[in-house]
């Protein structure tokens, strides 16, 4: 039976994915799991793995297309067989290697999303000449009447023009776009509340050094103190699982995995790269997965399942040396931890003044999912899990 | 317009020239209609034309607009040119019969035997404080049967050189004047002129939106684009002034090149003439248009007595601009 290849929503709010390359050709065989196509969505360049064995038959999409979430582009059919017509096109989820992680209130959410952005109306003239101009219509920003696009936002951008944007202003890319959008979205309908605390990291230091000193021969590991602080995190948003869910519509949905998002900057913008299950994995691994998902953020080819099921996030700026800072929450997620540098501040010790390495730490919470007793009771056990790191690691 | 044209005459007055000089012209041509003689209609279009041809050619009927709407009917098919006069538009409700069944038909029906060179005068037009009897427009009604001729002049020019050509044509005309609109002034030539059916006139050239108006609304259009000038929008005035036949090319040509149209008409908008023609707009000119063809007419309402809120049902050059400017992005 033919199986279809649907543009997979590889996010939340996923409404399109741009089909960048066909990695096999229409009547080539291809087996479960090959590489089968390249999507660029909002936030990242993805391959497709294929969703079954067969024959690739029946592509709608060519190289280029933007194609909404959820539409079939192509088949996979038994030799000989031909691919049904295109009137099944609405598989919603994600058939291709999208996350495992996704459950069915996740897409209810996605589906309620998706109603925010429509596409762009395009006038009739407008469409003619583009057409006539061979120009890409989802390349234009509409200037008309409700961000209409008029045929003289089409010949600007033939005209070399840009994307008609006014004088003066940057046309957004889609990475800049999306978190506008989305930090809009949060900022103005999750009701954040802060909660800050000085932490002492005198042992994480110690502990960091003697990771390193650990994993000397192994190569490509060196852990960081945002690899620990992932470990720690993780470990005591297990106790703690109420810092570890989501807010929906329909209640408090609790996540059984607790995968620790790490805001990554890319060009453009920043994403949430995601250390599944970080709560079970050794330093090890974290700072591995930690440092492939950086390069592969940095090169923009992050892959569906490293940006997909956070239910956490991690933000360091210490490198930055910012230090403290507010984050605005990751809808659906409850939290975000918002950590500065780590910087050596005189305060009492044992009485008298001393000098520790002291780091702020800024916890963001969803006032709807959990309140300032439970969010500070949270943040108190994740300091005293940095005070004393080899207790949880 | 001719260069001569500096006299300057009202839009009664150039109604009342037509008929005079084409009952000069045509010993055929004759007027009935309630107090069309001594009265010269409440609207004085007609004064003095009684004491020029008589009583016998200018004749004051009982208050039956179907009795004597078919009594020109009946005229017209037996060798007659009758100028039936039809004090307010809202009493073509009772002259139904005869013009929808017997005028339009008659040529049909008989194999072209017989003809109805008949013109049917009427008035539109609401903002006269007459309540929703005396003030509706209802030129759809007869716009939309086959075998009428609808004209609808904007200016006492117009009006003059369609109403001649009306009283001229082998087949019955029903000719619409703004009862508001018969003290407005306008240039007319003293020469024997007459424009034809079906050739709708610019108004106004402009660049940026086509306005299609007719009869009351060409000078609310007019007052509209000025409005628009102001903020950089150029707008086109067009009139078509015969709703039918209908000059669908001068009027589809205007939107290809502005590639925005509007719509104006003091007619209900529901099922209307605007309807009819942004319709024929947005087929001819669908792949050159930037934003829908917009539509506006009266309010859906029968016409309250009430002057404030009779004003609001009908367009203005306010509501007019104002929706030429969202129509332009402008807003």
């Amino acid at each position: 039976m033919a199986i279809s290849v649907v543009m997979p929503a590889l996010e939340m709010a996923q409404e399109t994915g741009k089909l960048l390359a066909w990695r096999k050709k229409e009547g080539e065989r291809v087996t479960k799991g090959e590489p089968l196509l390249e999507i660029e969505t909002d936030k990242a360049v993805v391959e497709v793995e294929a969703p079954g064995d067969g024959v690739l038959a029946g592509i709608t999409a060519d190289v280029g297309a933007v194609v909404p979430v959820g539409q079939t582009i192509a088949w996979l059919v038994a030799p000989g067989e031909k691919p049904p017509a295109m009137a099944v096109t609405t598989t919603p989820a994600a058939r291709a290697s999208a996350s495992p992680e996704r459950t069915s209130a996740a897409t209810a959410v996605q589906a309620t999303e998706q109603r925010v952005e429509a596409a762009p109306q395009i006038s009739p003239k407008a469409r003619r000449l583009a057409k006539e101009l061979g120009v890409d219509i989802s390349k234009i920003r509409g200037t008309g009447p409700d961000r209409t696009i008029t045929s003289e936002d089409v010949q600007s951008l033939a005209d070399g023009k840009g994307a008609a944007a006014p004088v003066g202003v940057q046309p957004l890319s889609q990475v800049a776009r999306l978190m506008a959008e989305r930090t809009m979205q949060s900022w103005t309908s999750v009701p954040h509340f802060f909660l800050v605390r000085d932490v002492d990291c005198g042992e994480l230091i110690e502990a960091q050094k003697r990771f390193s000193q650990e994993m000397e021969r192994m190569p490509g590991v060196a852990p960081t103190i945002t690899d620990l602080l992932i470990g720690l995190l993780a470990k005591v948003l297990a106790k703690h699982p109420r810092m570890n869910a989501s807010w929906s519509p329909e209640g408090i949905r609790s996540n059984p995995e607790i995968n620790v998002s790490v805001a990554m900057a890319v060009k453009d913008g920043v994403v949430g790269a995601v250390i599944h299950r970080a709560n079970t994995a050794k330093i090890a691994e974290i700072s591995t997965l930690r440092r492939e998902l950086t390069e592969r953020a940095r090169a923009g080819r992050l892959r569906p399942a490293d940006i997909t099921g956070g239910t956490f996030t991690l933000s360091n700026l210490g490198m930055y040396k910012v230090d403290a800072f507010s984050a605005i929450i990751t809808p659906p997620q409850a939290a975000i931890l918002a950590v500065g540098s780590i910087s050596e501040r005189v305060l009492p010790v044992d009485g008298k003044p001393g000098i520790r390495p002291m780091m702020t730490m800024t916890l963001s919470s969803d006032h709807r999912v959990v309140d300032g007793a439970r969010a500070a009771e949270f943040l108190s056990g994740l300091a005293d899990a940095i005070r004393e790191p080899e207790k949880l690691l | 317009m001719p260069e001569v044209a500096t006299r300057e005459l009202t839009f009664a007055q150039a109604i009342r020239e037509a008929l005079a000089e084409e009952m000069r012209r045509d010993s055929r041509v004759c007027v009935f209609g309630e107090d069309v003689a001594e009265a010269g209609t409440p609207f004085k279009v007609l004064s003095g034309l009684v004491d020029e041809f008589g009583a016998e050619r200018v004749m004051d009927t009982p208050i039956s607009e179907a009795g004597f709407t078919g009594m020109g009917v009946g005229a017209a098919m037996t060798g007659l040119r009758p100028v039936v006069d039809i004090m307010f538009g809202d009493f073509l409700t009772l002259t139904m019969d005869q013009m929808v069944n017997q005028a339009a038909k008659v040529h049909y029906m008989s194999g072209g035997t017989w003809k109805v060179p008949m013109v049917l005068r009427t008035t539109l037009g609401a903002t006269r404080r007459s309540a929703a009897q005396h003030s509706q427009s209802l030129h759809a009604w007869l716009s939309h049967v086959p075998g009428l001729k609808v004209v609808m002049p904007s200016t006492p020019y117009d009006a003059k050189g369609l109403l001649k050509t009306a009283i001229r044509d082998e087949n019955p005309v029903v000719f619409f004047e703004d009862k508001m609109m018969y003290k407005q002034k306008g240039p007319v030539p003293e020469e024997d002129y007459t424009i034809p059916l079906g050739v709708a006139d610019v108004k106004r050239e402009g660049e940026d939106i086509t306005i299609v108006a007719t009869s009351s609304m060409v000078q609310v259009a007019l007052g509209a684009a000025e409005l628009l000038e102001k903020i950089g929008v150029s707008a086109e005035v067009i009139d078509p002034r015969t709703t039918w036949p209908l000059d669908e090319k001068t009027l589809i040509e205007s939107a290809k090149r502005t590639s925005r149209a509007m719509v104006v008409d003091e007619g209900y908008g529901r099922y209307g003439v605007t309807g009819e023609i942004a319709s024929v707009i947005a087929e001819g000119a669908f792949y050159n248009l930037e934003a829908p063809v917009k539509r506006m007419g009266a309010m859906h309402v029968p016409i309250p007595f009430s002057p404030p809120l009779e004003d609001v049902t009908v367009p203005t050059e306010q509501t007019l601009f104002e929706a030429a400017r969202a129509l332009c992005g402008k807003g």
